[in-house]
């Protein structure tokens, strides 16, 4: 048997620290698309907690490790891990009807993550005002629902208002809602990333 | 649910980087074609690929419902107009065909998901995208692959014991708020000990893969995979 000798090179700590809470974020969004999901008032669509996550990630991860870990969590998606909404894998749902939505994930944590932080280092969220908050994660949302329904009406050959009727409007008061329980959550600052 | 299935049927015999290359060439080639007589022959280039990973057709609709519920309706939604003639016949037919051929690469995925090993996919990912991005990639596939069902859990033990104590009968915000807090700081102390856990085991960028090698059937397959793609552009 053929044995490969080879010196190791020792991957940085700061790295290690960001790529591993990187992957496990990754990983609890994809539990999150499966388990969470709740009921809420005066909507037909329960809540999951999916795109919470990504909230997340922009904000405690940052500019850079939260996209990361969104891209973690397609690539696994892509290959087989059943982390997309209920519990759905494969390269196809990156290109199916949702799409939109997932390839939004990523620039929504960059936006977040630029917004918050900035270029420098990674900050304590906690202590960013509300309003900054809210307008950070609303112009993420507003980009999620721009994608998604542009790639919807393309590939499902359906007119803007259509898509828009067909996945948007359903999940609005959701969408909100995950943006107060985000503040609640980032304002509660039990976490501290730094 | 959909996911890997030990088997030794043709595709479970073939390359993942092979596999790879079709589902993107099918995807390239349907999204450019949704036209009655190209669908058609991806249906069968489709039922081809279901048989050859042993894929049960019942199973993997029960498995993409969801998506299937929105492709369903959107044809529908498309057709209907407010006003005579009421149903837009030509307009639900283009997006019934673009539904269709949706549903089509859905299956061809499903197709990749049950004949492919996490692992096998891993060390496609590493050997495929050069340098440290790739590393990383594969490694944190292979993490998140770990960490899915212990996460999985947590967030199941959350919320249970968010019921037992009646956090179920709580405001909307405050039950988000709760398991996303509780959520965050569970994956977070993972995370760190996952780190000391790495860095206690010289993580490094240049681990051992598993051997990946071309065999003489993933030519023929890898030509498939190419005439698709270019076939997009016909």
């Amino acid at each position: 048997m053929a044995t490969n000798q080879n010196s190791v090179e020792r991957v940085d700590d700061a790295v290690v620290r960001s790529f591993a809470r990187a992957a496990v974020l990754a990983a609890l969004m994809g539990a999150a698309a499966v388990v969470g999901s709740i009921p809420i008032p005066f909507s037909p669509v329960p809540v999951s907690l999916g795109v919470l996550v990504v909230y997340l990630m922009g904000l405690y991860l940052g500019p850079v490790w939260g996209p990361a870990s969104v891209g973690l969590y397609l690539t696994a998606g892509a290959v087989g891990l059943p982390v997309f909404a209920n519990g759905a894998s494969g390269i196809g749902v990156l290109v199916g009807d949702s799409a939109g939505y997932l390839w939004a994930y990523p620039i929504a944590a960059l936006v977040i993550g630029t917004l918050i932080h900035g270029r420098g280092k990674l900050e304590n969220p906690a202590e960013t005002s509300i309003p900054v908050l809210a307008v950070a994660l609303l112009t993420a949302l507003t980009i999620i629902y721009a994608l998604g329904t542009v790639w919807l009406g393309y590939v499902l050959k359906v007119s803007m208002i259509e898509a828009v009727n067909l996945a948007v409007v359903p999940f609005i008061p959701g969408d909100l809602l995950k943006i107060v329980a985000t503040i609640v959550i980032v304002k509660g600052g039990r976490i501290d990333p730094t | 649910m959909l996911t890997y299935e030990p088997d030794d049927t043709f595709a479970h015999r073939l390359d993942p980087r092979t596999k790879l290359a079709v589902q993107i060439g099918f995807a390239a080639t349907a999204l450019a074609h949704p036209t009655p007589r190209a669908l058609l022959v991806l249906s069968a280039l489709t039922g081809v690929v279901m048989a050859g990973a042993g894929v049960s057709l019942r199973r993997t609709l029960a498995a993409y419902r969801f998506a299937l519920l929105v492709l369903a309706l959107a044809p529908v939604l498309s057709g209907a107009t407010l006003g005579a003639p009421w149903f837009d016949r030509a307009a639900a037919t283009a997006s019934g065909l673009a539904s269709y051929r949706v549903l089509l690469v859905l299956l061809v995925s499903a197709a990749y998901v049950r004949s492919t090993p996490v692992r096998d996919s891993r060390a496609a990912i590493q050997r495929t995208i050069p340098g440290k991005p790739g590393q990383l990639l594969g490694i944190g596939v292979a993490l998140v692959f770990r960490f899915l069902p212990v996460l999985r859990g947590d967030l199941r033990t959350i919320r249970e014991a968010m019921a037992a104590r009646l956090g179920t009968e709580r405001g909307a915000v405050d039950r988000v708020s709760t398991i996303g807090m509780l959520g965050l700081s569970r994956a977070f102390d993972r995370a760190d000990r996952l780190s000391l856990a790495l860095q206690a085991r010289c993580f490094a960028w240049n681990p051992t893969l598993p051997p990946l090698a071309f065999s003489r059937a993933d030519y023929p397959v890898l030509a498939v995979a190419v005439v698709l793609a270019c076939s997009a552009f016909i």
